[in-house]
């Protein structure tokens, strides 16, 4: 099988795996299902509080784990539907703050190839994607960083363009934008961005995503390194010593590599993958060293 | 396939129409008061204040006929910004003024980050700007606030209620058939301007309680006084009567301040250590911060400034029995239920638990209360002073229930939760003073009985409020339930206090 999330935390505390990336130019072909289990661990000890770096005592390191069903099946060459769904739970070393957990937000996407032509002996491929998820149990999005997930519903429309040279080495290039619907709380006011709200709606902001990894790839082996840009078109910043909030200007820069092994030649059969990731830069986020390894089975239906 | 591209476009056509406009703030609406309270210049007043005003000029003067002229000259030419700014200050004054005191608090409700040595920095009142930020908006200096700002506001305007209805002098809407009246109550005498009387006592006040703050503040004052000048509800010889009786009325509050004992409330080093100290002398285990690098006690002796309606003996009198001893069954099994809901939590319980929580970052407690009153005081739609009155009682109950609190969690300097058993992990922050009683029960219970006696049809609404507030602190695990019950107990026997005075103040 050749498309699997890579469910990489980029969230900070604990943000949902909502873009987990379905970054590569890679389809199922029809009837086909390919799916299996993920686990991810994803913990930091050090968050930028606005644009300032910190360690917090009364938390120590926050650790979010998850085990999540992913899955893609092809509808036909050109179409496949994805769908991703993680049981979540947070920690904190130190602190009293009590750690959370539940199933988190169910993703299901569309990816679309739009374009595949072959120049000489390399090929160029357009996909689009377009994926929603929302929550399907009632966790707070409210107890940052402790929380589960940020709770909204989300829309999301990636472009990816892949070249794929000769000798199997590649490159993937991907640009998203996530509409994110507002937030409920349990509380009837907050204060964001210098104002008291007196609402229990949280309006946050929408997010983009990028995503390029290059690297070398044949019909069993995939291996890249990837960096991946992610940013909140607005929002602000956790003020000095207060708490993180779900409106907050979520940034980050992670970078990481991946790396997939698929045990026959064929689409079906068993495939593992596994990555890792750590956040070279952010703001009010935390500076997370990400893992995940995921087993999967493909098979035609 | 094609269905399914249907579905999806479907399903982010109902994302995008389930967006709701989020309103920022809860509206005060235009609205003419159900009486005009002619007697309030003689309802008991909480400090006894004597102010002056002299007469005004004639409505046939000249000076008077000029300040009519460019009223109606400034309403030829209003902007569209001017005519936002009368409807902003339309509402009511004194819930104007509640709501930007509960934004400032929220603002300002930030504990001072920890040093690199691991001691913390104090905010300092001279130095205001810099970290860390002075005030630290914490409850006790909020429900101080919140008292000091609403009493002076009521006793001023008790004063301008006086004079109004002494020199009889109309306003200029009413005076000039050419003036319009874009403001609710210019029906009123417009001799003293109750938003002069407002902008002068918060400009004052506020300065002092959130100096940050000062050209924020200034501005909405600046903006209350033209409104009623704009509007056509006061001439300016109205709006500089105003600001002499705030300003006047306010002084004595600050004096009042000054010497209410907050200055010493911090303590120092040696005086936690005492309490500690004399926990331990009693054979209990004394209660020690949580945070890390552990915080110095918060405010522990705010317990000992004055009260509005108690004498210390009285607070005395009142205070709860001591806790459970700590080391006793009874105390162990405190503990055991703690732990069992802090285990078991569900999620209509944590919902409940962050619906109260009011922590850092909020306008705490007393804030929230002040929230609550706020929808039924829009409703009631009682005159100026009327409402100021209300205000400064839920207030004043809330700070003296706070300050009475306060004494007795340092008099008990009782363990919380978690200080007996590490292993009781809480679903919002531990505050950083002792748990017995809990605040949270005292400044509601304190809240609700002053509204329950205000809108009496009300009042269970408000007391089942209060418990779910009192509870909200046992789900969460930072509470015994002895420091919930005793705390509610504790709240509505000293708001009592507050109540009895206003009984018997002439306004009923």
């Amino acid at each position: 099988m050749k498309t699997v999330f890579t469910p990489l935390f980029f969230l900070l505390l604990g943000m949902q795996v909502h873009a987990q990336t379905m970054t590569d130019g890679l389809l199922l072909p029809k009837k086909v299902l390919c799916t299996g289990l993920a686990y991810g661990h994803d913990s930091w000890n050090e968050y930028w509080e606005g644009g300032l770096k910190r360690t917090n005592g009364n938390i120590g390191t926050v650790t979010t784990q998850s085990v999540g069903l992913e899955g893609a099946y092809g509808l036909d060459d050109k179409v496949n539907i994805l769908y991703g769904l993680p049981y979540v739970w947070t920690q904190a070393s130190a602190g009293t703050l009590a750690g959370q957990s539940d199933f988190q937000d169910l993703t299901l996407a569309l990816k679309y190839l739009a374009l595949d032509q072959a120049i000489g002996t390399s090929a160029i491929r357009l996909h689009a994607l377009l994926a929603g998820s929302f929550p399907i149990t009632d966790y707070t999005p409210d107890f940052l960083p402790m929380s589960i997930g940020m709770g909204s519903k989300n829309l999301s429309l990636r472009g990816i363009f892949s070249l794929d040279l000769k000798h199997g080495f590649y490159t993937d290039l991907s640009a998203a934008y996530i509409w994110r619907s507002n937030v409920e709380i349990d509380r009837t006011s907050y204060f964001y961005d210098g104002k008291l709200i007196n609402s229990n709606q949280v309006d946050i902001a929408n997010r983009s995503d990028f995503h390029l990894a290059v690297g070398y790839r044949n019909d069993k082996l995939q291996a890249n390194i990837f960096y991946n840009p992610s940013f909140t078109l607005g929002g602000d910043d956790i003020r000095r010593q207060d708490m993180p909030f779900v409106a907050n200007n979520l940034d980050m820069q992670r970078v990481g590599a991946l790396c997939r092994y698929h045990f026959t030649r064929n689409f079906t059969g068993w495939e593992i993958n596994a990555s890792a990731s750590y956040v070279v830069a952010g703001r009010n986020v935390g500076q997370s060293t990400a893992f995940m390894l995921g087993l999967f089975y493909a098979f035609a239906i | 396939m094609k269905n399914i591209f249907l579905l999806l476009a479907l399903a982010s056509f109902n994302f995008f129409a389930c967006q709701e406009e989020i309103s920022v703030t809860e509206q005060l609406p235009h609205f003419q008061a159900v009486a005009k309270d002619e007697n309030a210049g003689d309802w008991t007043p909480i400090l006894p204040i004597t102010v002056y005003l002299i007469a005004p000029d004639d409505v046939q003067s000249v000076a008077y006929q000029a300040e009519l002229a460019s009223i109606k000259q400034m309403q030829a030419n209003l902007t569209v910004e001017q005519r936002e700014i009368i409807k902003f200050w339309d509402g009511g004054g004194s819930l104007r003024w509640n709501q930007i005191l509960r934004e400032l608090v929220a603002k300002n409700n930030l504990p001072p980050a920890p040093n690199a040595d691991n001691t913390y920095p104090a905010p300092d009142a001279n130095n205001p700007f810099n970290y860390p930020i002075f005030p630290f908006a914490n409850p006790p200096y909020t429900c101080r606030s919140f008292s000091y700002f609403c009493a002076a506001q009521y006793e001023a305007l008790q004063k301008a209620w006086h004079f109004k209805f002494l020199y009889n002098r109309a306003s200029p809407a009413m005076n000039d058939s050419g003036i319009e009246a874009l403001m609710g109550n210019t029906n009123l005498p417009s001799y003293p301007s109750e938003e002069g009387v407002m902008a002068s006592v918060a400009e004052k006040a506020l300065k002092l309680l959130f100096p940050a703050d000062s050209a924020k503040i200034y501005q909405y004052a600046t903006d209350q006084r033209n409104a009623a000048i704009w509007s056509g509800k006061a001439s300016p010889s109205d709006v500089a009567a105003g600001n002499s009786i705030g300003n006047a009325v306010c002084a004595e509050f600050i004096s009042r301040a000054k010497t209410d004992g907050m200055k010493t409330a911090g303590g120092n080093p040696t005086l936690w250590q005492a309490l500690a100290d004399s926990s331990i002398a009693k054979g209990q285990i004394p209660w020690t911060s949580l945070e890390s690098p552990a915080r110095p006690p918060m405010l522990p002796f705010y317990g000992g400034i004055k009260c509005w309606f108690m004498t210390s003996d009285q607070m005395f009198a009142v205070r709860p029995a001591p806790p459970y001893p700590t080391n006793s069954p009874e105390m162990a099994a405190q503990v055991a239920e703690v732990k069992k809901y802090a285990k078991e939590i569900t999620r209509e319980r944590l919902a409940i638990v962050h619906k109260w929580a009011d922590g850092v970052g909020t306008y705490t407690p007393p804030g929230h209360w002040n929230d609550i009153a706020a929808e039924y005081l829009i409703d009631a739609a009682w005159s100026e002073v009327r409402t100021a009155r209300a205000l400064a009682y839920l207030n004043i109950a809330i700070h003296d229930a706070g300050v009475a609190c306060w004494e007795t969690k340092f008099y008990y300097f009782n363990p919380r939760p978690t200080n007996m058993d590490a292993e009781i992990k809480t679903s919002t922050g531990i505050p950083n003073f002792p748990a017995y009683t809990s605040g949270h029960s005292t400044f509601s219970a304190a809240g609700a009985n002053v509204l329950g006696y205000l809108f009496p049809t009300q009042a269970a609404y408000f007391d089942n409020e209060a418990l779910q507030a009192s509870n909200s602190r046992l789900y969460g695990g930072i509470h015994y339930r002895q420091d919930c019950v005793e705390g509610l107990e504790h709240g509505k026997r000293v708001s009592n206090f507050t109540i009895d005075f206003a009984k018997a103040d002439g306004a009923n």
